[in-house]
């Protein structure tokens, strides 16, 4: 049955998990420990291969350029005081080191932002899937309250003012001035190369068997086998893109910082929720602010697992600091939280002190080098001029 | 009721649509407010968290000192951008039919408030962010529940801060108390009379709240400074002006009406107050009041739909000297004591609801 299931994937997958599906069913295809409890079938997992290109935005090294660029300017934001790169840290692992992310000036966010790094995989953007592309992801986080808060037509106007972006635009897009539409393009074209592929792990499963260690190796089989990581955390991605609720502690903050409890309830208010829920609610609803299905309630998106060894803390609301912390939530069958959702593949999982550093050893070999770059020096502004 | 009063007089004056007399030019009739919507008003007014990174007031840019206006050419706006307008006074703006110096907005000052709070050139506040933010002071939770307002709310403020700037009225107006000197009793002759000032400035509040031409020269500043023309595309693009990037004037009123003809031109400003709110005009361009006079005694600038009823008015050095008294004699005492003014400092940072996992929110 399964393998049935497995194939009926196959056929609709692009041709790069086709092959690397077959060759890891052939040589790795041990069943995972919760398969009958978890109606999914699971890819196996696969070495990383390249992005996905969506037709309607191909890359050119012009627009990456230009992307880099924008990703670092603050230009792109309401008060022209905060870029994509003060979120996404190119220091933090391209990410932000709080709980939840630093967001707006004179605001908090209020989820943890995640690493930008091989974004460019995710068919689901944000922790509830918000975003079914780097475009439109770049283009919300710019504009929303807490994160960029910017508006349209004064960052298209700020740009037009900028001779060097004038120029680029009009080469890259043919834009007479630019368009804040080709700004997400050009911003996601730039984070399409920000990929992290050559982990120990991707060289191991690319065949070179010495690029995991030992306790590396027992720590994939237990992320295989006892331990069940693979139910989510499978395919080239690590990540089933799916949706759950593992009963991650609520945020603390939340009781203690006046000004993230203006964002949670700011939250409430602008996703939409009934009244009774704007005054009751008091943990973070997730997947429900999209679907408003109370089966929903507290699910996200199942984050990748490459280059986490710079990422921390983890979990939507940053509730862990260290990978081992995971495991052992994990190890626990997960948490609980009042939402009546969480989901039945987590069960307490009975790892050793020695399997849980194996398993830990695993995950750390799912990051290689970090990925550092020189913070571009952004063009200046200019007169116009006469027409 | 006197109040009511007073718009029927100027509608009947509109009507008759002839220059009008010198007697229309009267005190303002009193303005009623609730003291306690306007106690909240004014908390809000210098609140610099009602601003999106909670970094200005509607007080940046309408200072108490300066005449509720900013005393520079062009006004500040939110960072990242510049303003391409002077700032108008607040003092009086309860009077007024239409705001802004193009009068885009005719309808009442619930809705300009909520115009310079939102506006992403202004304050770019999502209000959504503001509710819970007066929601967090509980300061405010009591303020506007004493106004009877309830909850804080977006509304509320719309309906707090108007109340509040009904209380900023003309206070001890020597034109108003009859207490001119003899030169500002001269002027007010001119004024009406050889100057013919009264034809647009005329009514209570000297304005006929309409838009005129007078050839006001641009002011170069908005081109050459970046984050001024920044504001000034953004909104060339929200007004619908066609080929805005190219354009290099302030298209004034035709913002309304979309005609060619009311390019540059710009609603008569209140004459009251303006010894405190220098430097003057839409732009800021005439930096005192004697240049204002000058401006006018040459029959104004240039424009090919310059307003026919400038001619040069061939006023002599004294008659321009009492022509200023006068004008400096419609401006009573600066509104700068606590009944106008917040005073101490707002606790701005937000402390945590008590009980959080168990308070309503």
């Amino acid at each position: 049955m399964r393998t049935i299931e497995c194939l009926t994937r196959i056929g609709i997958a692009p041709a790069l998990a086709l092959v690397a599906s077959l060759a890891l069913t052939l040589t790795l295809g041990a069943p995972a420990a919760f398969g009958e409890a978890d109606p999914d079938p699971d890819p196996p997992l696969a070495a990383l291969g390249d992005p996905p290109i969506p037709p309607d935005n191909k890359q050119s090294p012009a627009k990456v350029a230009l992307g880099r660029l924008l990703f670092f300017d603050t230009r792109i934001s309401g008060d022209a005081s905060i870029a994509c790169s003060d979120c996404h840290n190119p220091k933090d692992g391209w990410a932000d080191p709080g709980e939840v992310s630093r967001g707006y000036p004179g605001t908090i966010h209020w989820r943890n932002s995640q690493s930008v790094i091989n974004s460019a995989y995710l068919g689901k953007l944000f922790w509830a899937g918000s975003s079914k592309s780097l475009e439109g992801q770049a283009r919300g986080a710019a504009r929303g309250g807490v994160a960029g808060n910017g508006e349209g037509d004064v960052m298209e106007a700020r740009l037009a003012l900028i001779p060097e972006y004038r120029k680029r635009f009009r080469t890259v897009f043919g834009d007479e001035w630019p368009k804040i539409r080709n700004v997400w393009r050009a911003i996601a074209a730039y984070e399409r190369t920000l990929i992290h592929k050559n982990t120990p792990f991707d060289r191991y499963m690319r065949g070179d068997k010495k690029a995991l260690n030992a306790q590396q190796r027992r720590g994939l089989k237990l992320y295989r086998g006892k331990a069940g990581c693979i139910e989510c955390h499978n395919g080239a991605l690590l990540s089933d893109q799916k949706y759950y609720n593992l009963g991650v502690p609520r945020h603390e903050g939340w009781a203690e910082d006046g000004l993230k409890q203006i964002t949670f309830r700011f939250e409430l208010y602008a996703k939409g929720v009934s009244e009774e829920l704007y005054r009751t609610t008091k943990d973070d609803l997730g997947l429900y602010f999209r679907s408003k299905e109370r089966r929903d309630m507290g699910k996200f998106r199942t984050p990748m697992l490459r280059y986490t060894n710079f990422t921390a803390p983890y979990m939507h609301n940053g509730a862990f600091f260290t990978l081992e912390e995971v495991v052992d939530f994990y190890d626990e069958g997960g948490g609980a939280n009042n939402f009546g959702t969480k989901t039945r593949i987590l069960k307490p999982l009975g790892l050793s002190d020695e399997e849980k550093e194996d398993l830990v050893a695993f995950l750390e070999a799912l990051s290689g080098e970090e990925i550092t770059i020189q913070t571009p020096l952004l063009p200046e502004y200019a007169p116009l001029g006469k027409p | 009721m006197r109040i009511i009063g007073w718009v029927v007089l100027a509608a009947v004056a509109m009507a008759t649509g002839g220059p009008l007399s010198a007697a229309q030019n009267g005190p303002l009739p009193p303005m009623k407010f609730n003291a306690k919507k306007a106690a909240l008003g004014k908390r809000l007014f210098f609140d610099e968290r009602i601003s999106g990174d909670a970094s200005m007031s509607c007080a940046t840019c309408h200072k108490p000192a300066k005449g509720f206006a900013d005393g520079k050419p062009l006004s500040d706006a939110y960072p990242g951008t510049k303003g391409f307008r002077n700032t108008p006074t607040l003092i009086n703006t309860a009077y007024k039919e239409v705001w802004f110096h193009d009068g885009r907005i005719g309808t009442n000052l619930n809705d300009v408030t909520r115009d310079q709070i939102t506006e992403t050139i202004w304050m770019n506040m999502d209000m959504r962010i503001m509710q819970e933010r007066l929601k967090q002071d509980p300061v405010y939770v009591r303020m506007f529940k004493e106004a009877g307002f309830g909850e804080p709310s977006n509304g509320s403020v719309r309906k707090a801060i108007p109340e509040y700037l009904k209380s900023l009225t003309s206070k001890n107006v020597p034109f108003d108390k009859g207490r001119m000197s003899a030169a500002a009793k001269r002027g007010r002759a001119l004024f009406t009379g050889k100057a013919g000032c009264v034809r647009c400035h005329s009514g209570p509040l000297f304005s006929d709240g309409k838009a005129h031409n007078l050839g006001v020269p641009e002011n170069p500043a908005i081109f050459k400074e970046p984050l001024r023309h920044v504001a000034f595309i953004a909104f060339g693009k929200w007004m619908g002006i066609e080929n805005h990037m190219n354009l290099r004037r302030d298209p004034g009123a035709s913002v309304r009406t979309n005609q060619k003809r009311d390019m540059g031109k710009f609603i008569t400003p209140t004459l009251r107050e303006l010894k405190h709110t220098a430097p003057y005009m839409h732009n800021g361009t005439l930096p005192t009041l004697a240049s204002v006079v000058n401006f006018y005694n040459r029959g104004g600038g240039k424009d090919a739909n310059k307003d026919p009823l400038l001619k040069p008015l061939r006023l002599s050095g004294k008659q321009r000297a009492d022509l200023a008294a006068f004008l400096e004699a419609l401006s009573g005492d600066p509104l700068t004591g606590s009944a106008y003014v917040l005073k101490g400092k707002i606790d701005l940072k937000y402390k945590p609801i008590p009980d959080w996992w168990n308070a309503r929110n």
